[in-house]
């Protein structure tokens, strides 16, 4: 027979206690951040069974729904034409911004949309669900306490 | 605990012969060899093929000696449909609830070998057990429902859509027993198929303890960070890509220079920090791992872990995925390894085995003690020829 809990370490506490901290940083938005969605892509499909699944799913999505269509620091690695390659480098970015400004930026629109969309449903969803929380625990409250499992009412 | 007298057959769809094979055909065969250690005749029963994709026959059939085993290779039938059977597999993985048609699709397009069943048929008589597995082969689900009686399977079970099939769940209901893993996984057999655990055992499988140094092979390769690393098959069902796509998020919230080794077969996506090492020597494997900050298994689909339990040997810690039963399991069990649910948890635990050398060696020295006790091969005799005597 394999024995189980090894001596010493604890990994459950120290795991717990990352849990917690992570929890709290959350709570704090320390995790919300477009590279944190970014790495996330993969993974959000077999998170569904934890219980925080679609706060997580929306922070992420929140993050991830914007087109980055700003301009930004064109370089080049080589040092052979290095100036004249970032040249034609930032003609060919803004003549692409140009051609796909209004594709992106509609894009954008539709995107912010869908995400304040989701939310207001989590949202209202999440008010139901106290007002019914609310109601059951009054219920109960004046039947004397929960139903025993298993013993019909 | 003799075999003297007895007579098994291992049967496996492939032989995990010079070429390499996965982690299931590596077990049936290390259990194979030690059968023959305590006394048991013993005769391996496989295909010609070296590849699980293609299935060609490459290898000349015929009965040989490898590596101490009388083997005996059947040819793969040919005009097998593998798009057919992709389709079907595709499908299957897709949906919920799975039509007839697709099974029975899977099942007549997957490998199969009439010569090896009709050894089985025909010459069969002669073995007094016939261990079986990977549970998710046409050949092995044939076999089984040839003589279930005699039957152990070696499942190497996953939580996947496969397990669904119900020829799967009548081969796991008739056989004569399975040999687990690990308890996870016969827990799982118990909430897919009703799986009545009295007809388990976990048997696992052993691990040789081996000597490195751990400065070896950072010094080797010029690596003047830290690193972490995985080995085994990259590809999506082992969740690789995440793992890279969380090392590249760690490195650029951070800014700490971690580097990831890599070694195994399958294509992987290129990143400046990532050291692809393709195929390697074991020995390079575990000078790698013993070098490593930890040792990352982010794959949901493990009966045993058997690199995590490698990296254990080595001393190093193991970071691996919790929506892995098995993987959390040996972690919580041997203190060796955390284990996390997304990527904050994962950053959080990464920087913690970064900066804490005293945890990390700690952790190490329980991961060894861990695995040279509940992974020694006589820990695994013990339970295997307890069960083949039982039953």
């Amino acid at each position: 027979m394999i024995s189980l809990g090894a001596p010493g370490i604890d990994t459950e506490r120290i795991v717990a206690d990352i849990q917690a901290t992570v929890e709290r940083k959350m709570k704090d938005g320390l995790y919300a951040d477009v590279r944190v969605a970014a790495a996330e892509r993969t993974h959000l499909a077999v998170l569904q069974k934890e219980e925080s699944f679609a706060e997580y799913y929306l922070q992420c999505l929140r993050e991830a729904a914007l087109v980055d269509i700003n301009d930004f620091e064109i370089r080049e690695r080589r040092s052979f034409g290095a100036a004249l390659l970032v040249r034609l480098k930032r003609t060919i970015w803004a003549l692409l911004r140009f051609y796909t400004y209004r594709l992106w930026s509609q894009q954008n629109q539709v995107n912010s949309l869908l995400v304040t969309g989701l939310e207001s449903q989590d949202a209202r969803q999440a008010a139901r669900l106290l007002v019914l929380e609310a109601r059951v625990a009054e219920l109960e409250s004046r039947l004397g306490g929960p139903p025993v499992r298993g013993v019909p009412s | 605990m003799s075999g003297a007298g007895r007579h098994l057959a291992f049967l496996c769809p492939r032989y995990a012969g010079a070429a390499g094979a996965g982690g299931a055909e590596t077990l049936i065969k290390s259990l194979a060899q030690r059968s023959v250690k305590a006394g048991y005749r013993v005769t391996f029963l496989t295909t010609c093929a070296v590849d699980h994709f293609s299935w060609k026959n490459v290898l000349p059939p015929g009965s040989r000696i490898e590596d101490g085993l009388e083997v005996r290779f059947f040819p793969v039938d040919e005009g097998r449909d593998e798009a057919a059977f992709h389709a079907a597999q595709d499908r299957l993985c897709r949906r919920a609830s799975i039509p007839p048609d697709v099974e029975v699709q899977w099942f007549r397009h997957g490998v199969h070998s009439s010569a090896l069943l009709t050894h089985l048929r025909e010459e069969g008589g002669q073995y007094d057990r016939i261990l079986a597995g990977p549970y998710l082969f046409g050949l092995v689900i044939a076999a089984a429902q040839q003589s279930p009686d005699r039957t152990w399977l070696i499942p190497c079970l996953h939580d996947e859509p496969f397990t669904r099939l119900s020829v799967i769940r009548e081969m796991m209901t008739r056989v004569r027993g399975c040999l687990f893993n690990s308890e996870p996984e016969q827990r799982l057999a118990g909430r897919i198929f009703g799986f009545d655990p009295r007809r388990g055992v976990v048997v696992g499988m052993g691990l040789e303890p081996f000597e490195v140094d751990p400065a070896a092979f950072a010094a080797r390769h010029k690596l003047h960070s830290p690193y972490v690393m995985y080995a085994g098959r990259r590809e999506p069902a082992k969740s690789t890509p995440l793992l890279v796509d969380y090392l590249d998020a760690f490195r650029k919230r951070t800014g700490q220079d971690v580097r990831f080794v890599c070694c195994g077969s399958g294509p992987f996506e290129q990143r400046s920090f990532v050291k692809d090492l393709g195929f390697v020597t074991e020995r390079e494997k575990h000078e790698a791992m013993a070098g490593a900050t930890a040792f990352i298994h982010p794959s949901r689909f493990e009966s045993l872990g058997i690199v995590l339990l490698e990296s254990f040997l080595a001393g190093t810690p193991g970071l691996v995925s919790s929506q892995s039963e098995v993987l959390r399991w040996q972690c919580a069990r041997s203190g060796a390894g955390l284990w996390w649910r997304g990527y904050p948890d994962f950053e959080e635990e990464l920087m913690c085995l970064l900066s804490d050398r005293d945890l990390r060696d700690r952790m190490g020295r329980q991961g060894r003690d861990f695995v040279r006790s509940e992974y020694a091969w006589e820990a695994v005799d013990r339970r295997l020829f307890e069960a083949l005597d039982r039953g």
